[in-house]
């Protein structure tokens, strides 16, 4: 009986398999995570927009429901109509605001065409700057930074409408931000100005001062300017080759007294984490 | 295994919402634990394309545009590392 037991447990101690299984199913585990991985790598290449037209799809719902609940449309009736009153109540005001800056913009269209100067170039105090947005597409923000690493929006219009790669954003106030990177069948990505590494060319403050702005990421620029420039806060920054109107202000001159230049930080004149609408030109 | 399983998709369904949403910081983590957790955790590399395919995969960004690829491959990589050598 001893006998039998002792060459039954050298018997499984020498029929034990020499490949562990676990290792026949490590190797198989690699094999599959390879194959997603060079299938994704293969589609990323041949078809650029597949992968994020179907999961978009997928996300817009969802990104729909989280922007509805942000803007107030789960609220109930009653906050709704008192809310709806009290907006009322603000335009009547802002109506008759308005009514001043017509007379304002009436007068100082009268002094402009009196020294000369018509609506040939557009200034930050043109009237096209202040004129109501007639033309482009409304898009609500439905992500915005910082949640997203590639400081980007992305908003919910996309090949529905005729917008291209090349279209320019605005936000409220006319404010330029960015520009469309993808469009994709009813979503588009829109990188913002600010973007980290991003390089303008950018005239900043009264004088006008020539730099280069760099994008930060989060909203901000910086640039280096002469000390002698007198740059100063909430002087205004304006791109030329982009659009004549002030698109960021000066929020912080940083300046070290070794050194012959300042850091100029600046951002747009908007919050760009709390974008909720955009218009797309 | 039946409880294992159902974490797994609990997990996963975690992650899910949280790449849609782009909490990337609240995605790691949780992809992190699970590598740890599960063999071949490959929805790890998953959630890294949709990331990328919603956020990211932009003409002209170049690398950048594919961190969360190459993010979850290097982190899967080094937790499936860091697991042999600590379970050695």
């Amino acid at each position: 009986m001893r006998i039998v037991l002792s060459f039954s447990i050298a018997k499984m101690t020498y029929l034990q398999p020499h490949r562990r299984p676990y290792q026949q199913f490590a190797r198989f585990g690699a094999v599959i995570v390879g194959v997603i991985v060079l299938a994704c790598v293969v589609i990323i290449i041949f078809a650029p927009h597949l992968f994020s037209a179907v999961f978009t799809s997928m996300a817009r719902p969802f990104w729909r429901m989280e922007f509805s609940a942000m803007s107030g449309s789960l609220k109930s009736p009653e906050r709704l109509l008192a809310e709806n009153e009290e907006l009322r109540n603000r335009l009547t005001d802002l109506e008759l605001s308005s009514e001043t800056i017509d007379f304002v913009l009436a007068e100082n269209q009268e002094l402009k065409t009196l020294l000369g100067r018509g609506n040939d170039v557009q200034t930050s105090t043109s009237s096209e700057y202040m004129a109501p947005i007639v033309d482009g597409v409304l898009a609500a923000v439905l992500k915005r930074p910082p949640v997203s690493p590639y400081d980007e929006i992305i908003i919910d219009v996309g090949r529905d409408y005729t917008i291209s790669t090349s279209s320019l954003i605005y936000a409220v106030g006319n404010v330029l931000i960015g520009r469309v990177v993808d469009v994709l069948g009813t979503t588009s990505k829109v990188r913002l100005f600010s973007s980290p590494g991003e390089r303008y060319e950018v005239l900043i403050g009264t004088s006008n001062t020539p730099a280069t702005a760099i994008g930060r990421g989060g909203g901000q620029y910086e640039a280096q300017v002469s000390r002698e420039a007198g740059v100063r806060e909430s002087d205004f920054v304006t791109n030329p080759s982009v659009s004549q109107r002030p698109f960021a202000q000066v929020t912080a001159v940083l300046s070290d007294p070794t050194q012959p230049f300042e850091t100029v930080i600046f951002a747009p004149m908007v919050n760009i984490y709390q974008l909720k609408w955009v218009i797309v030109r | 295994m039946q409880n294992n399983f159902g974490l797994r998709i609990v997990l996963d369904i975690l992650i899910f919402s949280a790449v849609i949403h782009g909490w990337w910081f609240i995605a790691v983590p949780l992809a992190l634990s699970g590598a740890w957790k599960y063999a071949y955790f490959c929805e790890f590399i998953i959630a890294g394309i949709i990331y990328d395919s919603l956020f990211g995969l932009v003409p002209g960004n170049g690398v950048a545009g594919y961190a969360g690829i190459i993010l979850s491959i290097v982190l899967l990589l080094l937790v499936a590392i860091l697991k042999r050598v600590l379970r050695r």
